[in-house]
């Protein structure tokens, strides 16, 4: 059997970022996911994701991040389209222009940003922290705060298991063809997941009879050997996002959530260019998204 | 070589749940400290259930009916748990890969060493020791998947040494690897025996070379031992091995087929290249016409 | 071309390091297999798998393929029923050049029956399994299942016929993963380490079997570590190295080659390596070197 590569998904680095305490940015992106989710101001969540930007800089990931942005946000930008014309809000609904057949209404642009940097603002806090932590010192800094050894080592297999699942399936692929199987894309794919399933089970019970070996389930007292350090610092970090969260909740439940649905005025150009442009970024994906299963 | 026994087995069976027959039917033995004793038999023999028995995963996570004592450094594997005996026993299995779940090599290694409590001053130690022993050092960063069977079962046995077992029971260690890999493990299983004086308790297929290290051969059919010797005692019955789906060495087999033949032979049949080579070197110069 | 020339005193000049070692002269075939400078390079780790590697097989030969992992013994195989596709060079199977073809297409011609045999099979009951190619294949009915009563004599699969493929020893899977691909009735077949962890007897089975295939008139590439297997059965060992195809011999030429066994790192079955070491030519099998001794050895009476 051929070794994996896991995408372990960390871009290697010494930055600022990089020697966070893990929960201290697991922090963060809890309160901004809760934050994204309290307000639909698209120019809040817009000024949220270039913090996430600096951040960003600061840790020096800017390659990597830009590669799995571009494959994010054909998809984001397509949410613009849908709500441009059929937006999810209470009408009335005001138009501002006609694209073709359809018409373009105020909410909808509206509701289309506001989901889209809502998601932008999320993906670039949640990236910053995947590209900046080794899984194993999250695992560590989660066993600290009790999390149940089990449950931890679970998220652990997890993420190695899926590069071999997707060799596993590969190879039971090779095979199908090898017999002359004519079903291509999915409904090659499908039949696989027994065989796969099979090796699955077969890998587990002979893993865990290989950590049993091991000892895995004492009782006794369990020592760590990765170490994670929590410096003043770090304790800082953690307090602000709280001390953000508070601050931001006190903003929205004395501004009415800032909602600037009826007055964010959106002129007839720009609403054109946005829905344009996002009308490509979804045929893109949807087009790549059909080479892709077809091609398997 | 007799020395003080580690392992006994008292007239041990084991029949796994919703089976019928036992897949290990009333089993004596002894290994004795330091001894690289080789497990011979066909696929489903029982050898694995045998060595399952030794760090007591059989029975106490198999669910089956056990009869009969084992004794293992003077403890019974039926009565402690798991996780007790492996601080004496260390096992290493078919399949390299499946024994991974770390995401470095130095943490899959660590696996143990935390669950046995060691303190992390003396991790670090046994971590580089280990992956000494095994010729992997400086492999401490790498991703446990990533690498090469041979590797990987290399790190499986490191892992398994860090915790400072007496015993070495592996499991057909070399059946998944390329033969580079299985000289790799087959010479570090020797190493062991040898300077370190691991007692080895080895299943394999590989009859060559079991022939070459194993103070003794253990020969099962049937869940039964229908064999106990060193590799000259056991082998020398090549009737009766093939008679039950096994082969002797190939230096063996030669040498009963020139038994039985004009050529004939004397004495005890060889079981390595180097027996066989001594004894026919000097017969074929004087015969050669 | 032979890898050792005779230099100007007359004696054997050190091998290219690129040569390919092809023993004695080539004996002419016809094509089931033609690889002509076949390179491959995988996209994804930039890595060359397979450098300028030509192979010619002819019908109804048994050839072997050894190597350590890496060395691109898997690779080339891949390529023989169009699972990888040259990134230079031509590999011909059956007359039907693999580029531009799908796997699908050239299965009719090709079997590659894959190591694990969990990987392929995936019906229900084992005859349900047997029928699975023919069925791609688009045949009437009546004649899958006049190949799968076939196949089922052949191996001896009858009492296991209505079981489920995964209630059976692994032994007995791998020899339905072999059936499988024989319902096919493939002009070659190619097998992936067919007696890795398997026991003797099963070994003797897989033996017998190669040589029966080759008796209807297969052609069989084997890859596998398994040298007694490979010595006692096939009539061409091709031995990869680091991407390269070093020899291209008979098994007796081959571990002869100092040299390439050397640089492989491979071991010959041990009693091959008695043979040589008696001075005697490279012995194939037990019954091999005890022919050539039993006359030629002073008696010592019956034992």
């Amino acid at each position: 059997m051929q070794g994996v590569a896991v995408p372990v998904s960390l871009v290697a680095g010494n930055s600022i970022i990089h020697r966070l305490n893990p929960i201290a940015k697991l922090a963060w992106v809890v309160v901004v996911l809760v934050i994204a989710f309290m307000t639909r101001n698209p120019l809040f969540l817009l000024a949220l994701a270039v913090v996430g930007l600096v951040l960003v800089t600061a840790a020096g990931i800017w390659r990597s991040f830009s590669r799995v942005m571009l494959i994010l946000l054909p998809i984001g930008t397509s949410l613009i389209v849908f709500q441009a014309v059929a937006p999810a809000f209470p009408r009335p609904w005001t138009p501002i222009t006609t694209f073709g057949p359809f018409t373009i209404y105020q909410e909808g642009i509206y509701s289309g940003l506001s989901l889209l940097s809502r998601a932008v603002s999320m993906t670039v806090f949640a990236l910053v922290m995947i590209m900046t932590t080794h899984p194993s010192d999250l695992f560590t800094s989660l066993k600290r705060l009790r999390v149940p050894y089990v449950l931890n080592f679970m998220l652990a297999m997890t993420l190695q298991l899926i590069p071999v699942l997707q060799r596993e399936i590969g190879v039971v692929m090779s095979a199908q063809k090898s017999r002359g199987m004519k079903s291509t894309g999915f409904g090659a794919v499908l039949p696989s997941f027994v065989p796969v399933f099979a090796g699955a089970i077969e890998r587990v019970q002979q893993l865990s009879i290989s950590l049993e070996s091991r000892a895995f389930g004492s009782s006794g007292i369990k020592t760590s050997y990765r170490q994670v350090s929590v410096r003043p610092f770090d304790w800082l970090i953690g307090a602000m996002a709280v001390a953000f969260l508070i601050a931001c909740i006190a903003i929205f439940l004395t501004n009415n959530f800032l909602d600037m649905s009826r007055t964010l005025v959106i002129p007839a150009e720009l609403s054109l260019i946005l829905v344009g442009l996002s009308a490509l970024g979804f045929v893109g994906f949807v087009g790549s998204a059909i080479w892709l299963i077809v091609r398997a | 070589m007799p020395g003080t026994p580690i392992i006994e087995f008292d007239d041990v069976s084991f029949t796994y749940a919703e089976t019928e027959t036992p897949a290990i039917d009333h089993v004596s033995l002894t290994i004795y400290e330091g001894e690289y004793v080789a497990l011979m038999g066909r696929n489903g023999a029982g050898k694995t259930t045998l060595e399952l028995c030794i760090n007591g995963i059989v029975p106490n996570m198999v669910i089956g009916d056990m009869e009969g004592a084992i004794t293992v450094e003077g403890v019974s594997p039926i009565d402690t748990p798991v996780r007790e005996m492996a601080k004496t026993v260390g096992m290493v299995f078919d399949n390299p890969e499946f024994q991974m779940s770390q995401m470095t090599a130095a943490e899959e290694i660590a696996l143990g060493l935390e669950n046995l409590g060691v303190p992390y001053e003396e991790m670090k130690p046994r971590i580089t020791d280990a992956l000494a022993l095994v010729g992997l050092t400086g492999f401490e960063d790498r991703m446990p998947l990533a690498l090469s069977g041979g590797q990987q079962q290399r790190l499986a046995i490191a892992s398994t040494l860090a915790m400072q077992p007496r015993i070495l029971v592996m499991d057909e260690p070399t059946s998944n690897l390329d033969p580079l890999g299985k000289q790799e493990v087959f010479e570090i299983a020797a190493r062991l025996n040898r300077e370190a004086g691991m007692t080895v308790v080895l299943a394999e297929h590989e009859v060559e070379v079991l022939a070459e290290f194993a103070h003794r051969v253990i020969v099962l059919d049937g869940g039964r031992i229908v064999a106990n010797g060193t590799p000259e005692e056991v082998f020398d019955d090549v009737e009766r091995l093939g008679a039950i789906g096994l082969r002797p060495p190939a230096a063996t087999a030669l040498a009963d087929r020139l038994r039985a033949s004009r050529a004939g032979w004397s004495g005890t049949l060889p079981v390595t290249t180097a027996g066989a080579v001594a004894a026919l070197q000097p017969r074929l110069a004087a015969g050669v016409r | 071309m032979t890898a050792t020339a005779t230099g100007p005193s007359g004696g054997p000049t050190i091998p290219r390091a690129d040569a390919v070692f092809t023993g004695g002269p080539a004996m002419p075939r016809q094509g089931a297999v033609e690889v002509e400078h076949l390179t491959h390079v995988y996209p994804s780790g930039k890595v060359l798998a397979l450098e300028d590697v030509s192979v010619s097989i002819g019908h109804g030969e048994i050839v072997g393929v050894v190597g350590q992992n890496g060395s691109g013994k898997t690779t080339f195989s891949k390529h023989l029923n169009g699972l990888l596709k040259p990134t230079s060079g031509r590999v011909v199977v059956n007359g039907i050049d693999t580029a531009g073809k799908r796997v699908q297409e050239l299965a009719a011609h090709v079997g590659y029956v894959f190591q694990n045999p969990n990987h392929q099979l995936f019906a229900t009951t084992v005859q349900a399994d047997l029928a699975f190619g023919p069925q791609n294949l688009g045949l009437p009915e009546d004649e899958v299942q006049a190949r799968v009563e076939r196949a089922i004599e052949f191996f001896g699969l009858q009492h296991v016929r209505e079981l489920h493929p995964y209630r059976i020893s692994f032994p007995m899977r791998k020899l339905v993963g072999i059936a499988g691909i024989y319902t096919m009735q493939p002009a070659i077949f190619v097998l992936d380490e067919p007696t890795t962890g398997q026991d003797h007897v099963t070994t003797q089975v897989i033996n017998t079997l190669i040589r029966r295939l080759r008796d209807e008139g297969a052609t069989v590439v084997c890859v596998s570590h398994d040298m007694p297997l490979l010595a006692d059965v096939v009539d061409r060992l091709l031995v990869m190295w680091n991407a390269h195809l070093i020899a291209d011999a008979s098994p007796r030429e081959v571990f002869s080659n100092t040299e390439v066994m050397a640089r492989t790192k491979l071991e010959p079955p041990q009693v091959t390596s008695i043979s040589m070491q008696l001075g005697r030519r490279p012995a194939l099998s037990v019954d091999d070197l005890a022919t050539d001794l039993e006359s030629n050895l002073t008696s010592v009476g019956v034992a």
